[in-house]
């Protein structure tokens, strides 16, 4: 009889441990709808990174709005504004598609290209669509345009870095102190052309100049270009002992096989190079790319210990998709859900109004540090410091690994030089 | 010098990518413009074969070859076949297959930079003060070996002799018994051969990507429209042209303005030759 009843009270408490996460299954989703260019690394790394946390949360018992427990659902619409040519007008059917015929209540993502990422604001405002930008888009611009105009654009917000921090707060750091220990003063600058990396190519050559570094040259490249052959040669012809990247495509790869082909003595520096971020950078180069560096955005995009989170989210990946966070929206994406379900429950509803207040007011600690808004532009709050704001991660990869250099406070390494390239003088 | 080298280099590339897309018009008056796509099928499968099967590299490349070769006879015997003759319409299937199969791989997963092929040559060498990698040495003697080899095919060997009839003079040839059909499959074959070997040579420099399937039509097309449609003489001079043009454009004007070259390259050929260097489609209007 004992043991009958022993039964029972376990099948009982079975039950109802599992009765809210059914309650919340049962229960009408919240959908987050995702505008992403689903076939480059920028939008599939996102896509993953919102799923893992919406499994995540949909298996702890979902998001509780007012006093009922409701699951997430994740829509993904491909936006394609990663390609050559950058469609704004495909990603803006595609914001529009998820608004009118997928119902999203939220947005989480893109669009990723800064042009269409700016082009799909007006259109998020007149819908009231909260939107979270988290990859892509690092144009300051997004961030200044909130500002100036608070009231219409309250309802967009960006969780990632952009380019103006990562340049002043990340980059000319991390590039002076490399300059200083190898006594490097003297860049070539190969950018893609498109918005961003046009405004840091201009940017990072005033701000060096000024710090006594000499410009040897600059390349603007369009998107899917696959011969870098005359900016190398030129590069090593000047004698340039750093090479600054940003490219965002994936053929910048062929970039940094050309660069160890001729053996060019200058360090491969970039900021968003989409095919050195990614996890099988190596393999693809037959570890020709070793000693490029280059910028994640945020921590947890490759191992760190910026917060406790920081490994349980780069783990949690590995688990589930068997390869480390892929690119530079990955982390982000991945707070995104989850600061939205903290915004969600303290407004208590999904009213559009009460969730961006309660947004604006985020203060948690998540993977890449603090998270917490500027409450003017609705960008989150940088800094080098995982106790005060999001940190940001430049790594270098060496021997088939991603090792952080910068900032020093989760650096897990140092920079080193290739073995074809001397320290200056 | 380095304008010289790489301007060698890059028109060496260019000639690769337009062989198999002006073989198939100078033969079969076919438009393929599934050219590119045929390309990136290429890489895809050997790269398939080299790490799904474990393949030796060398299989690999020859059972990728012999597949687009295949699939390329294919596209014209199950589909072209039926619209042969309607040039607007030749233009839109095949694009339309092009598309089909460049949209049904990045569906397939091929997405991003990590799908690559291993250079056949490693290191690079230093020539005339200029430093170039092996790799694209031989992208520049397997190019010049693939003219000579087309040229032996078509000047001297039966099938190579039918296919140049046909393209002389379609009906002359029909009188005398070469089958149209058969010989406009073995052109489509022997094209999509064409641009599989410029993918399997040129690929290893970068990696495999969809998009790289719409920029090789775009210069395939550029090219063959500058040399005249159909000429080899002229593809191969009109990749030097626009080749050169674009290094020089890097050089003097800046990286951003060489996808403007071909484009411009066509716009004024379109205006002031409508025929191209060596075309003959036009050459009465032209002379009148």
């Amino acid at each position: 009889m004992k043991k009958k009843l022993r039964l029972f009270v376990a099948l009982a408490a079975m039950l109802a441990l599992l009765v809210p996460a059914g309650a919340a299954l049962a229960a009408d989703p919240i959908v987050i709808g995702c505008p992403l260019s689903t076939a480059f690394l920028y939008g599939w790394d996102a896509e993953r990174a919102v799923k893992l946390a919406v499994e995540e949360i949909n298996a702890a018992g979902g998001v509780k709005v007012g006093g009922e427990m409701r699951p997430f659902k994740v829509e993904v619409i491909d936006t394609r504004d990663l390609e050559p040519g950058v469609p704004v007008s495909e990603a803006l059917m595609g914001v529009e598609k998820l608004i009118l015929e997928k119902h999203a209540n939220f947005l989480i993502g893109g669009p990723v290209r800064s042009e269409a990422a700016l082009a799909a604001m007006a259109l998020l405002s007149k819908h009231k669509m909260i939107s979270i930008l988290t990859t892509g888009a690092l144009t300051p611009k997004y961030h200044a345009t909130v500002a100036k105009n608070p009231e219409k654009f309250k309802y967009l917000f960006r969780i990632s870095g952009e380019v103006v921090w990562m340049l002043k707060g990340e980059m000319i750091p991390a590039l002076v102190a490399v300059g200083k220990e190898y006594k490097l003063k003297s860049m070539y600058i190969m950018v893609q052309d498109v918005a961003w990396a046009r405004a840091l190519g201009d940017l990072i050559g005033k701000i060096m100049t000024k710090q006594g570094w000499q410009v040897m040259g600059h390349n603007v490249y369009p998107t899917g270009t696959t011969d870098y052959s005359m900016g190398l040669v030129e590069a090593k012809k000047k004698g340039a002992q750093v090479l600054v990247l940003a490219m965002d495509m994936p053929e910048s790869a062929v970039l940094l096989k050309q660069w160890y082909d001729m053996k060019v003595p200058a360090l491969p520096f970039g900021t968003v190079l989409a095919a050195a971020e990614q996890p099988g950078f190596w393999k693809a180069t037959e570890g020709k790319g070793e000693y490029t560096l280059a910028s994640v955005v945020n921590a947890g995009n490759a191992p760190s210990n910026a917060t406790p989170w920081t490994m349980k989210f780069v783990n949690a990946y590995q688990k589930k998709y068997g390869v480390e966070p892929e690119g530079y929206g990955t982390s982000s994406s991945y707070m995104a859900v989850y600061v939205l379900k903290d915004a969600i429950e303290r407004a208590g509803t999904l009213n559009s109004d009460k969730v961006a207040k309660a947004i604006e007011q985020t203060d948690m600690m998540g993977v890449y540090g603090r998270i917490r808004f500027d409450p003017k532009s609705h960008q989150i709050i940088p800094s080098i410091d995982p106790k005060e704001g999001a940190v940001g991660t430049i790594f270098q990869w060496q021997k088939g690994k991603r090792v952080v250099v910068f900032p020093p406070k989760i650096a897990t390494g140092k920079i080193l030089l290739p073995p074809w390239m001397k320290a200056g003088k | 010098m380095d304008i010289l080298i790489y301007g060698f280099i890059n028109s060496a590339t260019l000639a690769l990518m337009a062989l198999g897309f002006t073989l198939v018009y100078g033969v079969s008056r076919l438009p393929n413009f599934a050219h590119g796509a045929l390309y990136v099928l290429a890489g895809y499968i050997c790269w398939l074969l080299l790490n799904r099967l474990g393949l030796p590299y060398i299989l690999a490349i020859a059972l990728a070859l012999a597949f687009v070769a295949v699939v390329g006879g294919a596209m014209y015997q199950l589909i072209l076949v039926r619209i042969r003759g309607m040039s607007i319409s030749e233009i839109i299937a095949s694009y339309a297959i092009g598309l089909a199969i460049l949209e049904g791989l990045r569906w397939g997963g091929l997405k991003g930079g990590t799908f690559t092929l291993s250079a056949f040559l490693e290191g690079s060498v230093d020539l005339l003060g200029v430093s170039v990698d092996f790799q694209r040495i031989l992208v520049v003697v397997l190019g010049a070996l693939l003219v000579g080899l087309l040229y032996f095919f078509v000047n001297h060997t039966r099938l190579g002799l039918a296919l140049k009839g046909m393209a002389q003079d379609e009906r002359a040839a029909l009188t005398l018994g070469i089958d149209s059909d058969r010989m406009a499959v073995a052109s489509m074959a022997l094209g999509s051969l064409s641009a599989a070997v410029a993918a399997l040579i040129l690929l290893p420099l970068g990696s495999i990507v969809v998009e790289a399937g719409y920029h090789v039509l775009i210069m395939a097309v550029a090219v063959c429209i500058v040399g005249g449609l159909g000429s080899w003489t002229g593809a191969i001079l009109a990749s030097f042209v626009i080749g050169f043009a674009q290094i020089l454009t890097t050089v003097y004007l800046g990286a951003h303005f060489q996808v403007v070259v071909a484009i411009l390259a066509i716009i004024l050929t379109l205006i002031l030759r409508p025929s191209g260097l060596f075309g003959k489609q036009k050459e009465l209007e032209e002379r009148v």
